[in-house]
């Protein structure tokens, strides 16, 4: 694909494509009745067939590589578009935040066990980590965001307690030492008075360098702030994880998943890898938790079960073991399709379940699944014959 | 004054190591053939739990009134159903994941106990609150010089080391149990020989959790009330007594179920709030599998290079 | 010629009760090609297993040059310039070419995160003088293999999985190579041929040690310079193939003859 061969059909298709998808998505958190969100994602699907025949996905990869500059920008804009008009939707916009936090977390979750091949089933206890520590910091005036940083690192640090056993045994200890943690955790959170117990603690709204977040953004919902924070941390997350998958720490990674035996025998040291990827997923999750429970204004230990653990799972897996991208599409189905089909909502873990299990049976690759490691732009064979 | 209540400690302590060995033994014996952790181990006892409740009311309200007949009944449906469930299990999700990386086969048998869960959860007549269970056991009590026992205790401990004795005798000396062995030593020349893999595999995923349906009613008959939730816990306590024991030897499942309850009762005796003692016991266990990877008894390897 | 470059003694490996390896004496020369050769179960991936620190050994030395590597892990006994095949292929199936011959020169890479991360000019010199050395390394086995560099494993056929496996562990410039059964599933001609490749290796590196696992008697006795043959863990000769193949102890491990 040279810089200069790029079609004016190619820009075409993609542009349109990036515009339908953002049309779904504010139909679809914007429906009323059950009938205009049928409606939509009928449409939604057809589309999809239409140009995945049309390669007009592959166009897309195309566009964005050759011309990152435009398509970010173009990301961009829609995004405020969107903004635009949700300004006033509390409701629409506190699920974009949910859904771009949660996936923020699936990035750690995407480096732990896509990439280094860590199972963690305590995601959801080390979101509540990252919110608990912002709570007590920011009730003792400590500024926002050295409060966030601090959830992440205490993350980390608990994190790196956890996985001492871990390195010691075989993979699937990690698994029993995480659920473990993840059940007493909960147990933990109710039994201690200082942090609430079983009623939670509460935390006051944001404030970043003078810029309150309780108040209304540009005429519009209290939300829209935190959903741009959100955004930003999610877009350098991503940022970090894809420059990880494209280097030696990607490939460092990648073989101790594969092999620990072929590794070790070619230098890699399993265990700086896995407490490398250990330390800077779960600081990942950290932050996002730490941002989630400031937006939720009082946490308690019901948000950070085992179950919620699960659904971050479960996202990592439909989105496409190892593939961020994949994250994106998958946690705005398990996030916002329960809330708008309000008679799945009681049945969501069920169906998760369920959907999870046909995924890994007949498309263990996912929505999306991860494409072989190109670690610049121009990665890949030359043209024969050019 | 705690000593006063020593009898009740190692009386309790003893009925919960039994049903976690129970646990353990299932999970040692899907290592053993598959090298695999089953994770909705623990929901399979929940929901024997469940169907040993639904075949009693069945019983009562057909107007069945024999206390022991009712409990052989219930026992056998509980035991067969999960059977049949565990047997399922094996063939429809784990068997054709054979093939796929072992994170996948641990994530589907997790998604399984969720499945489990919620199922019971929604679809069990108020499946959401706690259950009474019938006490089917009876509730006399035999006092040895200072200790006092309760029947169903004693019943409980040796009903569940029956259980697994007639396992362990089972494996030892049937065709199905040396099938097992053979699987478990090397499953690849244990099918050039002509083993029916595939059977072979199915059936000790039934027998695993049969024993984990006897684990469930044995628990409710206990403590009188089976949970939707109560499975996650069980499985997990249960995956770490196999891995401490040992994973592959039900002699090291035994003793790790043992150890666990022991260190939770301890944990009860020194703590006053009750949940401590989980964290004490998890801690005390992870420290040893920190300390003695392949368990107390070693692990059979199976990485071959 | 005659410099020693690999120096085992009695290499004893013993599981629970039972003694896979037993006293193994034996020395590897600068440019030799050493055959070590014996029955299934005999012991001979054991020992790479005990010199590749995959196994503890629980007697004996392995001493590399002058330096004592015994019971060493394997990262160190990589950095200290072994590399080995497994008789069972270890590649990343998923990953593509380059990436597994990239994991074979680990001790190449500079794996600082920051570095990684901020420095992606100077990454990608790396990453395409990495490119280089892959490509002139394939070119010895297979020049065709040069252009599925950026196919996954999963697309290449038996025999340029074994070749890729090999160029893994000679990417590193290792002072001693260890290939366990390359030769396996090969049919006899492309055993020939990669056989000739080895030998090519070996005028191209006049100071490289092989070790070679092979159960063909043809090929031991076309490609390397000495043999050891083990039996039930321990050795029962040592010499040219000529001389071994005259061993009355030989004969009886492999044909049974009393």
């Amino acid at each position: 694909m040279m810089h200069s061969n790029l079609k004016i059909s190619t820009i075409l298709t993609a542009v349109l494509t990036m515009g339908a998808m953002a049309v779904f998505f504010i139909s679809f958190l914007l429906a009323e009745t059950e009938i205009s969100l049928l409606i939509t994602v009928a449409l939604g699907i057809g589309f999809f067939i239409f140009a995945k025949n049309q390669s007009y996905f592959e166009n897309m990869i195309i566009f964005s590589n050759q011309r990152p500059v435009f398509f970010h920008g173009l990301i961009i804009i829609i995004i405020s578009l969107i903004l635009s008009i949700c300004k006033h939707e509390h409701f629409a916009l506190f699920m974009i935040a949910s859904v771009t936090l949660y996936a923020t977390a699936c990035f750690g979750l995407t480096l732990q066990l896509g990439y280094a091949g860590l199972t963690n089933f305590a995601g959801a206890a080390f979101l509540g980590i990252g919110g608990y520590t912002v709570a007590i910091l920011a009730n003792n005036n400590v500024p926002i965001i050295l409060s966030v940083l601090f959830g992440g690192i205490t993350a980390s640090l608990i994190g790196s307690l956890l996985i001492l056993p871990i390195l010691r045994t075989r993979g699937h200890y990690a698994a029993l030492v995480t659920i473990a943690f993840s059940l007493l955790f909960k147990t933990f959170l109710e039994l201690n008075e200082f942090l609430g117990g079983p009623q939670g603690i509460k935390i006051p709204p944001m404030n970043l360098f003078g810029w309150s977040f309780s108040e209304p953004v540009l005429g519009g919902s209290f939300y829209i702030s935190y959903v741009i924070l959100s955004l930003i941390v999610m877009g350098v997350v991503l940022g970090i994880t894809r420059l990880v998958e494209k280097s030696w720490l990607g490939l460092h990674f990648d073989s101790v998943r594969i092999d620990e035996v072929a590794s070790s025998c070619f230098g890699i040291n399993i265990a700086f890898w896995k407490i490398t990827a250990f330390t800077i997923g779960n600081f990942f999750i950290g932050i996002s938790g730490g941002i989630y429970a400031n937006m939720l204004g009082h946490i308690a230990p019901t948000n950070f079960t085992f179950g919620d653990s699960l659904i971050l799972i479960s996202i990592v897996i439909l989105g496409g073991i190892g593939n961020p991208i994949g994250v994106l599409p998958a946690a705005f189905l398990i996030l916002v399709l329960p809330e708008k089909l309000q008679f799945i909502q009681e049945y969501r873990l069920l169906l998760f379940s369920i959907l999870v299990i046909l995924v890994l049976i007949y498309r263990p690759d996912g929505l999306l699944n991860r494409p072989l490691r190109k670690f610049y732009k121009e990665w890949g064979p030359p043209f024969i014959g050019k | 004054m705690i000593l006063d209540f020593l009898d009740q400690y190692l009386v309790n302590g003893l009925v919960l190591g039994v049903i976690y060995a129970m646990v353990a033994v299932g999970f040692t014996l899907f290592f053993g053939v598959l090298n695999i952790i089953k994770f909705s181990h623990g929901d399979v006892l929940m929901a024997g739990g469940f169907a040993a409740l639904l075949a009693h009311q069945t019983l009562t309200s057909l107007g069945s009134e024999l206390t022991i007949f009712n409990l052989i009944v219930t026992i056998i449906f509980a035991v067969l159903s999960m059977g049949l469930l565990g047997a399922l299990a094996a063939r429809f999700l784990v068997l054709p994941l054979k093939a796929a990386p072992p994170l996948n086969t641990l994530l589907i048998t997790l998604m399984l106990g969720l499945a489990i869960r919620e199922a019971v959860r929604l679809f069990y007549p108020n499946g959401s609150n706690p259950k009474p269970f019938p006490r089917l056991l009876p509730d006399t009590s035999t006092t040895l010089q200072t200790f006092q026992i309760r029947t169903d205790s004693l019943i409980i401990i040796f009903g569940g080391l029956g259980a697994i004795l007639f396992l362990h005798l089972l494996i030892k000396n049937t065709r199905l149990g040396l099938a097992i062995r053979a699987i478990a030593q090397d499953s690849e020349t244990a099918r050039l020989m002509g083993i029916n893999f595939r059977k072979i595999v199915l059936g000790t995923f039934a027998l695993g959790s049969g024993l984990a349906a006897l684990a469930g009613v044995a628990n409710g008959l206990y403590y009188n009330e089976v949970n939707f939730s109560m499975g996650l816990f069980l499985g997990v306590v249960g995956f770490s007594s196999a891995v401490v024991g040992g994973l592959g030897s039900i002699l090291g499942a035994i003793i790790g179920g043992f150890l666990f309850a022991l260190l939770q009762t301890l944990g009860a005796i020194w703590f006053t709030v009750p949940a401590y003692k989980d964290v004490f016991a998890f801690i005390i266990i992870i420290v040893i599998m920190a300390c003695r990877p392949t368990g107390l008894l070693s692990e059979s390897s199976s990485d071959r290079v | 010629m005659e410099n020693k470059l690999l120096d085992v003694t009695n290499l004893t490996v013993e599981f629970g009760g039972l003694t896979a390896l037993s006293g193994l004496d034996f020395q590897l020369r600068e440019g030799e090609l050493l055959g070590l050769i014996g029955p299934n179960g005999s012991g001979k991936t054991t020992c790479f297993n005990a010199i590749t620190g995959i196994y503890k050994p629980s007697k004996g030395s392995v001493v590399l040059l002058t330096k004592d590597i015994t019971g060493l892990n394997s990262q160190k006994i990589y950095k200290s310039g072994i590399t080995r095949t497994f008789q069972r292929l270890r590649l990343a199936v998923g990953l593509s070419v380059f990436d597994n011959l990239v994991i074979g020169d680990t001790v190449d890479l500079n794996t600082s995160v920051l570095f990684n991360l901020l420095k992606r000019k100077a990454l990608r010199k790396q990453v395409d003088y990495q490119l280089n050395k892959v490509k002139n390394i394939l070119k010895i086995f297979n020049p065709d293999l040069v252009n599925a560099i950026y196919e996954p494993i999963s697309k290449l056929t038996m025999i340029d999985r074994r070749r890729v496996e090999v160029c893994r562990a000679l990417i590193s410039r290792p002072r001693v190579l260890l290939l366990d059964e390359p030769s396996a599933g090969m049919t006899s001609e492309e055993t020939r041929e990669f056989m000739d490749d080895l030998l090519e290796i070996k005028k191209k590196t006049p100071s490289l040690g092989i070790i070679l696992i092979e159960h063909e008697m043809s090929v031991i006795q076309r490609v390397t310079d000495r043999c050891v043959v083990l039996n039930y863990g321990k050795k029962i000769a040592e010499g040219t193939y000529k001389a071994i193949s005259c061993s009355r102890d030989v004969r009886v491990a492999y044909l049974g003859e009393d």
